[in-house]
């Protein structure tokens, strides 16, 4: 049975990383990966890639702490955090007989 | 709590280069804080001058931000007047070793409760890249522009011998345990140092081909060797390799403490 319990979502600070990649170097899951397109600010941030596979997103309500946490703890920028988001809400589906 | 919340939010992003390690040793010495439980009104963070004291300006709590080499005799005074503070200062490599070497010496002698985050980035990274006491010999700054010829001090031995209670060395690349080694320190009573050897990809890497913060990284992971490792090499007669960087807990002891009561 699966418990009800609110999901995380990793996010990337635009304003704060300056693009150095540690995070790319860092994550065992390879959750990030170095960016193509430069931002406003001419600073290539790292894309996400799958970031629902992170276990801190979907295990630290549960476990009550953070799960591996390496990039946040690595990123020089305090650009990297979670933030909280709404549970997956099952779709209605409406069956017309 | 998260460490984030120590941050001052107002004055990120921070004024410190892309790659550049302090941000990784903030980050360590803060989740160390918030797991020993304290609030905002038991620590003070000190500094002298350099690219790594800037840091305490970027922490929500008081800070005293001194005179260049002279965070540990400020430290020393915040220590004796108020002693239930828990004082932690971070310091450079020009900071600690070139003009405060013998405030430090002296600390460790007395063993004052402090906490001394040092980051040894090899050089002076803000006045442009010159030679420092720890830049390894055959590395190139702008004073040293054919090759450091000096022998390069080791702090973590300078303070085990001056008498400090608790002395370990990691890499912004080992950051859990990093933390591990400041929660350490801040729990052991005494003078308590920690040494990071931390990567500058402007100042330092830019002059000795390594302006990539990933082959800065690939060095610290591939060059580190655990203490237990060099001792078992010593034991059997075999050499060190001279470019390898000894990390782990070097001593911990219980050698009389000055500014704590009871």
């Amino acid at each position: 049975m699966v418990k009800d319990v609110p999901c995380m979502r990793l996010v990337i600070d635009e304003n704060r990383c300056k693009g150095c990649n540690l995070c790319v170097l860092v994550c065992p899951y390879k959750i990030f990966r170095e960016g193509k397109k430069p931002n406003r600010k001419g600073i290539v941030v790292p894309e996400l890639d799958r970031p629902e596979r992170c276990p801190n997103c979907r295990l630290r309500q549960l476990y009550g702490r953070t799960i591996c946490g390496l990039c946040q703890l690595i990123c020089p920028d305090q650009a990297i955090d979670w933030i909280g988001e709404e549970p997956y809400e099952h779709m209605k589906v409406a069956i017309e007989y | 709590m998260n460490f984030l919340e120590w941050y001052r939010v107002d004055r990120l992003p921070s004024i410190f280069c892309a790659g550049c390690g302090i941000g990784t040793v903030i980050n360590c010495t803060l989740s160390a804080v918030t797991s020993m439980g304290w609030r905002r009104n038991d620590v003070v963070f000190l500094s002298g001058i350099g690219c790594s004291s800037r840091a305490p300006g970027y922490i929500r709590t008081d800070s005293l931000h001194t005179t260049h080499g002279r965070a540990l005799a400020f430290a020393t005074g915040v220590k004796l007047a108020e002693p239930r503070l828990n004082v932690i200062l971070f310091t450079g490599d020009g900071d600690l070793a070139a003009i405060g070497g013998n405030h430090f010496i002296h600390a460790c002698r007395r063993n004052i409760d402090l906490t001394v985050v040092c980051v040894n980035n090899y050089i002076y990274g803000m006045t442009g890249g010159q030679g420092s006491p720890t830049t390894p010999v055959g590395a190139r700054s702008s004073t040293t522009p054919y090759g450091s010829t000096e022998t390069p001090f080791d702090l973590s031995e300078l303070a085990m011998a001056a008498g400090a209670n608790y002395v370990s060395r990691w890499t912004p690349y080992h950051t859990k345990e990093l933390t591990a080694a400041v929660k350490a320190g801040l729990e052991t009573p005494g003078l308590s140092f920690i040494e990071v050897m931390t990567q500058c990809p402007t100042g330092y890497g830019r002059a000795n081909r390594l302006r990539d913060v990933k082959e800065f990284m690939e060095i610290f992971r591939m060059r580190s060797m655990l203490k237990q490792k060099a001792d078992r090499l010593l034991k059997e007669g075999k050499p060190v390799p001279p470019d390898a960087i000894v990390i782990g807990e070097f001593v911990r002891r219980s050698r009389p403490v000055m500014g704590r009561r009871g």
